[in-house]
């Protein structure tokens, strides 16, 4: 149960992880000499996208499936505790072996964004108030769920609120009604906060990745190594 | 804003394929849990001097308003209540519960819990997905072990589990990731019932009762729910406020710098704690910290071998010792034990009681081939995977000596001529009402007088972890204690509200039959009735009397209790309040017993425990105890229980229940003041209710 069940390309002759990885040409949101470059002209002449400012990481081998970062996620947006309603999703398998029992699906907020191209309406849109973040208007979506089929990743990152009948996806707290806390890029996130495993972090700086997903390591140098885990 | 609750009740007739509703308003009053179970169970048990295979029993599986929600130790558990299987003289009413994901599923599918009525005229499995349920054919799954059964069940009701599936009929009928959470028992559970479980996911048991064989009974193999929905709570800030308030009693809220403190906490203690049962890396490879929902403790682990996942405690240290002294060393074979009697959904307390006497009997020289007690078991390979797969196998499939054992433990000595001998000098060490001897009566006082005043091994260790494991650790290791006996007992003692006492916590000699230590009692006894057992707050988390990283090492019971539940339901329980409940629900269940046959005559220790002839633990048994005006750390383990004493602390403990103490029965009078002025119409009505 690893990251790297992408689905198929782009359509534009590279693939999503290829492309979000910036081996297809010059990803956007890498960092150059320290500067972020936030939208050039990419090889097939699409405009890009600025990059987020930014984003969730996860270590799976830390999480222990308690699936607080679910409910956390969906009481701070939507007022209750919802698995459906979670903009960040923990799927396990409990007779699974470790690391391949637990999956962590956390949007990448991806640099070059699908979901957003997808969107006939605008609706999935780079959000500039609230450092690019990828975020859903629901006023504007129609519900065609395009945004849904064209996430990379599964599951897909985007999500269908059944309740408020709209797109939705992690907008890193940058709208939670029901969380006193300011959120956004450059505030505080609800699953970070709330994880008590301290295995979901945040970061402005674009994340390495590899064909497995991105590489986080949460414990080594940490008390967790006290916890006698490993061999 | 809700309340936590989902305000409906599942009712499934198994005998006429019903379904239907149940308010869950008619029975809020009671909390959730088992105090809502055993309301249900009062109304809907028509017959409750029934065995527990019989169709007319009855059982609830209960969630609580703090399902699902982000209360940590109790989002994840489930209890579960009926007339169970296990049991000397009788199998009681009794309860258990679990850990894991059950109970928020069944939350987010818009249920507070299940009733489970009479028999089905074929094998069934009730598939539960958010308000549609329905009756699925289980023929083929009655002889499958517990992880097929839930692998082919998942796959029935969602199939691959990596990509959001639709499970309404419509665009807005629900989708989820999730695996559905499923509750089953083992194959052939009916044939030995007394020593079967119910297990969900990989390691979550309700281990005593024989609850498997009720299942079974029923013609039922599981119960699965897959819930799309979620649940809405009073103070949404206040809750996540209370969250990160408690955070800073954990460990893993200290993780920068945890400054480990020697003890066996409750919200202290770190994660990952059940690789040191299983045997560690060594056993399992690499490991993970696994939690129930919404748990910071992360009491199990998951293993890079598979072996040993969310196995804890009893079923993980079954063959723990076995494996040391065959092996030196523990070995896979410990976390591959564990896992068999999850998968064979078998009592892994029944199987230690099982095992240690199998140990006496051979000492005896009465057990083998063409002995006393004639078997082909590879006894001579006790400790090995060989081993424990032949012993569940003759159970299961009721070869060699599996048809008597599944009888029960006593039943089985009374069959072998062994009873008297074996029960008086403890080598069949069952300690009250024929469970396992877990805490010793005679050391850990509290635990054995709860254990024969109510249905089973109460399995609580609310004073155990502090009192006993971190007392006799310090001087097992040497460690200079930081608290002294006298700080420990003044911090338990103002956390137990009405009943506070300053020798609550006095394990002398006399101290265990005080007047102190019978409120004592009274407090664990209508707590756990009320927190633990119908709200859901987990054993291994509450209550929180001493904390390492508190102030001055006070934990947070009972701020915590009333803050989160509070916060869920918004209604203004007090601490107190909670305890009263407690206190109502225990006079219920004792009502529920007195009609199964329950008399003060019965409420008795085996013979062993009275004579201190039985053995002993091997380690120091250290616990506080006031001695010649003094509060000290005192090894206890030399005593046994002195029979006069004995029957004057009952008397003790009736008199302030209000209950007869000729008989233990409650008073018209003491129900009356809990509202329960109808359960004391119905013990008149059959004689027996107490005398004023």
């Amino acid at each position: 149960m690893v990251d790297n069940d992408t689905k198929d390309v782009v359509g534009q002759g590279i693939s999503r992880r290829q492309f979000m990885t910036g081996v297809g040409g010059a990803g956007v949101g890498m960092v150059l000499g320290g500067l972020v470059v936030k939208g050039f002209i990419l090889p097939d002449e699409v405009l890009a996208i600025p990059a987020s400012e930014g984003y969730l990481l996860v270590d799976t081998k830390k999480c222990s499936g308690c699936t607080t970062c679910m409910m956390a996620c969906s009481l701070v947006h939507e007022g209750r505790s919802d698995y459906s309603l979670s903009r960040i999703q923990i799927t396990q398998n409990p007779m699974g072996r470790f690391p391949d029992d637990i999956f962590m699906a956390q949007c990448r907020q991806c640099p070059y964004p699908p979901c957003v191209e997808a969107c006939p309406t605008g609706a999935n849109h780079a959000d500039a108030e609230n450092g690019n973040v990828r975020t859903v208007d629901p006023a504007k979506c129609i519900g065609c769920e395009r945004c849904i089929q064209a996430c990379p990743y599964t599951p897909s990152r985007m999500q269908w609120n059944a309740i408020d009948k709209n797109a939705q996806k992690c907008d890193l707290c940058a709208n939670t009604p029901y969380w006193d806390e300011e959120g956004g890029p450059g505030g505080k996130q609800a699953c970070v906060e709330m994880c008590p495993m301290h295995a979901i972090t945040f970061t402005t700086q674009t994340p390495v990745q590899s064909t497995d997903g991105y590489e986080v390591d949460l414990r080594t140098g940490t008390s967790w190594e006290l916890l006698g885990l490993s061999a | 804003m809700g309340n936590g609750y989902a305000g409906k009740i599942l009712k499934v007739d198994l005998t006429t394929r019903q379904i239907e509703e149940i308010p869950t308003s008619k029975y809020e009053e009671w909390g959730g849990g088992h105090g809502m179970g055993s309301a249900v169970f009062w109304d809907l048990c028509e017959d409750k001097t029934v065995t527990g295979d019989d169709p007319k029993n009855v059982m609830t599986i209960m969630g609580s308003p703090v399902s699902g929600t982000l209360v940590p130790g109790a989002s994840g558990r489930t209890e579960v209540q009926a007339i169970g299987l296990l049991g000397y003289p009788h199998p009681w009413y009794t309860r258990g519960n679990f850990g894991g994901r059950f109970s928020v599923h069944l939350k987010y599918a818009g249920w507070d819990g299940i009733a489970i009525v009479g028999k089905a005229d074929a094998p069934v499995w009730i598939n539960i997905v958010d308000d549609k349920v329905t009756l699925e054919d289980a023929t083929d799954l009655m002889d499958m072990d517990t992880w097929k059964t839930q692998e082919l069940i998942w796959d029935d009701v969602r199939g691959s589990q990596s990509d959001w599936s639709a499970v309404g009929g419509s665009r807005d009928g629900g989708r989820s990731t999730q695996l559905p959470a499923v509750l089953t028992c083992g194959p052939k559970a009916g044939t030995c019932g007394p020593l079967t479980a119910l297990i969900h996911d990989a390691g979550n048991a309700v281990g005593n009762a024989g609850f498997g064989g009720v299942f079974y009974s029923k013609n039922l193999k599981a119960v699965s729910v897959l819930g799309t929905g979620g649940v809405e709570v009073a103070d949404t800030a206040g809750l996540i406020e209370t969250r990160k308030w408690s955070a800073a009693y954990a460990w893993t809220g200290n993780a920068e710098d945890p400054t480990p403190v020697t003890g066996s906490w409750q919200q202290g203690a770190s994660p990952g704690q059940a690789a040191g049962h299983l045997g560690g890396t060594v056993a399992m490879g690499d490991l993970r910290a696994n939690a129930c929902a919404a748990c910071p403790r992360s009491c199990k682990v998951r293993s890079s071998s598979g072996f040993g996942n969310e196995s804890m405690c009893v079923e993980a240290l079954l063959n723990l010792s076995l494996d040391y002294a065959t092996n030196g060393a523990p070995t896979d074979a410990t976390p591959r034990v564990a896992d068999m009697s999850n998968r064979y959904g078998l009592n892994a307390y029944q199987l230690s009681a099982i095992r240690d006497w199998i140990k006496a009997l051979i000492k005896k020289d009465v057990i083998g081939p063409g002995k006393q007690i004639d078997t082909q078991l590879p006894i001579d390979k006790m400790g090995s995977v060989e081993f424990w797969e032949a012993l569940s196998m003759a159970i299961i499939d009721q070869t060699d000596i599996g048809p008597d054992l599944s009888m029960g433990l006593v039943q089985a000595a009374e069959k072998w001529g062994r009873l008297p001998e074996d029960l008086a000098d403890g080598s069949l060490p069952l300690a009250y009402w024929g469970y396992t001897h877990h805490y010793d009566p005679r050391t850990e006082a509290e635990w054995g007088w709860g254990s024969i005043l109510g249905d089973r091994d109460i399995n609580e260790h609310d004073f155990n972890f502090t009192c006993y494991w971190t007392t006799s650790n310090w001087a097992l290791l040497g460690v200079t204690p930081p608290i002294t006996a006298e700080r420990m007992a003044e911090i338990i003692s103002k956390k137990m509200g009405p009943y506070s006492d300053p020798m609550n916590v006095d394990y002398s000699d006399e101290g265990i039959y005080s007047e102190a230590f019978a409120k004592t009692v009274a407090w664990h006894r209508h707590y756990t009735r009320f927190y633990k057992q119908s709200i859901g707050l987990c054993d291994w988390y509450w209550a929180d009397f001493v904390n390492p990283y508190g102030p001055d090492f006070e934990g947070i019971t009972p701020e915590g209790e009333q803050k989160f539940l509070n916060a869920v339901t918004g209604g203004g329980l007090s601490y107190e309040d909670g305890l009263e409940v407690g206190r109502r629900i225990w006079n219920l269940d004792r009502a529920i017993w007195i009609m199964q046959g329950r008399h003060r005559d019965m409420e008795v220790f085996p013979e062993y425990i009275y004579d201190s002839v039985g053995v002993k633990a091997a380690t120091p048994y250290v616990m506080p105890a006031f001695v010649d005006g003094n509060w000290i750390y005192k090894d206890v383990n030399d005593r046994g229980i002195d029979r006069d004493k004995a029957e004057e602390f009952k008397t003790r403990f009736y008199t302030l229940e209000g209950w007869d103490v000729e008989t233990g029965w409650p008073t018209r009078s003491t129900l009356e003041e809990l509202d329960l002025g109808y359960v004391a119409d119905k013990l008149e009505e059959i004689g027996k209710l107490g005398a004023a």
